[in-house]
């Protein structure tokens, strides 16, 4: 593939920066809370049984635990936000999502079967939504979430007009 | 050809079809003459209660089979197969006929054995399915011809792709089956025994022979254990390609169906419309690979989900690969070159290495390394050994999947190469690509390589191309489905 060299350009719309509180939030409850539980209970128990452990296992627990909670919990939202984006294009959709394994997802819109909207529990609370568009491959929907409520109802329509426009182009 | 209306005209299921439930009896009651021969006929307490709890399942089984068999009609109307069940909750399931992408005969020896085959009308969804169990065969073949008559039939130049053939069956041995199947018959093997109180370990002839023989001269018991278990493995292996590809026909039955059909006791066919066929696989395992063979799996949506979809989609078993090549070409409607592919970045040898280094070799080491370092010095040399030995193995198979790397766009055909040991080439039409992904981390950023997945419906849905140079994937993957990702791109900047 020799000639013009060309490189994936970074989606143009950010989602919501309220999305970084949810993803915190949900770090908290899923991975970080259970995990500085768990690290927490450790100690303790170990404290008032066996305190001779403390010198080995506080270390243990610091880095195998307590660390990553704090790592994750701390730079996984920002860095999440600063890759999470969407555009609705001409003739295809295009997303970019995940931190540290990054995805960007493109798919045309002629091959779109569905557009969905969800909102969670947590997403609720910041006034978020997830917007999903289907293709007939499991492998092929592109999701983006953390997008305002707002902006993602006009994202949906977007893409549902955008549909329509190409299959009309087509037909 | 047109469909014959039946208005209001619901059939029934086979009258058969409960008699075939009655096959399952035979384990429980094999196990059970087993055990009275084993204890000369008498028959504990547990072993009547054994009878009593199968006899009451049995009456239950047979009653539901036959009530089912009852409340279950059948019909195909002008455009829809409608299926009607249930006891309580009536239901009627109504599945369009132009959504039916295949059309499946099977049937189990017992259902062979009365007549009566099953009927599998796919519909791509996963939950898509329609079964009929069971009819008569005439009347399923029958039946298959209505459901599959919508795509016209114009007859293609070269029907019959490819049939069985006794030499095929050297190829046999280079499957998994060898070892696998011999660990998994050796298993229930024991399980029987062991479910009967025998414990094969106690038996008298074992015994003498271990003791006689085998303790004193275990030089010579592992070796010939090997190759007992070897030379069972072979003949099982073989044993169950001739069952399963027994009778073996590929061929497009009209110009829009390929219809694969095969099995001596459980006859299997599989029927795939031209429209739901994405590509195909041409799979060459390393063992088979060394023996010169390969075998063809078909991309095609509509064959149930993913574990039924590997089970089904087979084109042609393990074979000499010229045959494969040939099947493919017969397959796709053209010959496909799958060799000379496009090459993968040096880096991506390496870190096909580091990762063997860091996930195999590495914990295995530093464990060996701190039992030693804090129980037996002796490890430490076993450490050594291991590093010794492993490094060297990790970097040949690094070179190995880093060579079995490859991808390429030929004609309307987008080419995906990988796997060291499972060997894999992928032939996808590109018009059904339906999405691309490119992931990559900070490592592989900094590698300058990143993955690319072109998305299908049908196979595994995801064919990703790992460890593509990161400045031409975006480009290979816009010529391969030209004009939709060509808005979201930008120059590479000189010397970036």
């Amino acid at each position: 593939m020799t000639g013009t060299r060309i490189r994936l350009r970074p989606p143009r719309h950010r989602v919501d920066p309220r999305a970084r509180r949810w993803w915190a939030l949900q770090a908290l409850l899923t991975v970080s809370g259970p995990l500085l539980l768990t690290a927490a209970a450790l100690l303790v128990l170990s404290a008032l049984f066996f305190p001779g452990a403390l010198p080995w296992l506080g270390p243990l627990v610091a880095a195998v635990l307590v660390a990553p909670a704090l790592f994750y919990q701390l730079a996984m939202p920002a860095w999440r936000f600063r890759v999470h984006a969407w555009e609705v294009g001409a003739s295809a959709v295009y997303t970019a999502s995940g931190w540290f394994f990054q995805r960007r997802r493109i798919a045309p819109l002629s091959r779109v079967q569905t557009v969905d909207t969800g909102i969670g529990p947590l997403q609720r609370r910041y006034g978020l939504a997830t917007v999903t568009v289907t293709t007939a491959s499991t492998a092929g929907a592109v999701k983006i979430a953390g997008l305002a409520e707002e902006d993602a109802r006009a994202m949906a329509e977007r893409v549902a007009e955008a549909v329509r426009a190409v299959r009309e182009d087509a037909a | 050809m047109n469909a014959p209306r039946h208005a209001g005209g619901w059939r029934r299921l086979d009258p058969r079809t409960p008699l075939a439930h009655c096959a399952w009896l035979g384990a429980p009651l094999g196990s059970l003459a087993l055990t009275a021969l084993a204890t000369g006929g008498r028959l504990g307490t547990r072993a009547w209660i054994t009878l009593a709890v199968i006899g009451a399942v049995f009456a239950a089984i047979t009653g539901a089979g036959a009530l089912s068999w009852r409340l279950t009609r059948y019909r195909v109307t002008a455009d829809a197969v409608e299926v009607r069940s249930g006891l309580l909750t009536r239901r009627v399931r109504a599945v369009p006929l132009h959504r039916i992408r295949n059309v499946d005969l099977t049937a189990s020896p017992v259902q062979r054995l009365l007549g009566l085959v099953v009927l599998r009308a796919g519909t791509g969804g996963h939950s898509g399915e329609l079964k009929l169990e069971a009819l008569g065969r005439a009347g399923a073949e029958r039946l298959r011809g209505e459901l599959l008559a919508r795509a016209g039939s114009v007859d293609a130049t070269e029907p019959v792709l490819s049939t069985a053939d006794p030499r095929r069956l050297r190829y046999a041995p280079l499957t998994f089956w060898v070892f696998g199947g011999v660990l998994a018959a050796g298993g229930a093997v024991w399980r029987v025994l062991d479910g009967i109180g025998v414990q094969p370990w106690r038996i008298g002839v074992v015994r003498r022979a271990f003791d006689a023989f085998g303790r004193s001269a275990l030089w010579l018991t592992v070796p010939a254990g090997l190759l007992a278990v070897t030379a069972l493995g072979v003949v099982g292996a073989v044993a169950l390609y001739a069952e399963n590809w027994w009778g073996y026909r590929l061929e497009w039955t009209d110009d829009a169906t390929l219809r694969v059909r095969h099995g001596l006791f459980t006859t299997r066919s599989v029927s795939i419309e031209r429209s739901r066929l994405r590509g195909v696989v041409l799979r060459e395992p390393l063992l088979l690979r060394s023996g010169g063979g390969a075998a063809v799996r078909a991309v095609a949506s509509g064959l149930g989900d993913r574990e039924e979809n590997r089970k089904r989609s087979t084109l042609l078993p393990p074979a000499p690969r010229s045959e494969a090549v040939r099947v493919c070409a017969g397959v796709l409607g053209e010959p496909v070159g799958t060799d000379g592919l496009l090459p993968h970045p040096r880096v991506a040898r390496r870190r096909r290495f580091v990762r063997l280094l860091t996930w195999a070799v590495a914990p295995v080491a530093v464990a060996l390394g701190v039992l030693g370092a804090l129980l037996a010095p002796v490890l430490l040399w076993c450490a050594a050994a291991w590093l010794l030995l492993a490094v060297p193995l990790a970097r040949l198979l690094a070179g190995a999947a880093y060579r079995a790397l490859g991808h390429a766009v030929r004609g309307r055909w987008l080419l995906v190469r990988s796997g060291a040991l499972s060997g894999e080439t992928v032939v996808l039409d590109r018009a059904s690509v339906l999405a691309w992904t490119f992931t990559d981390t900070p490592f592989s950023r900094r590698a300058g390589v990143v993955t690319a997945t072109p998305a299908v419906a049908g196979g595994e849905d995801a064919y990703p191309i790992r460890d593509m140079a990161a400045d031409s994937a975006v480009a290979f993957a816009d010529a391969a489905t030209p004009g939709w990702l060509r808005e979201f791109t930008e120059p590479v900047p000189s010397g970036g």
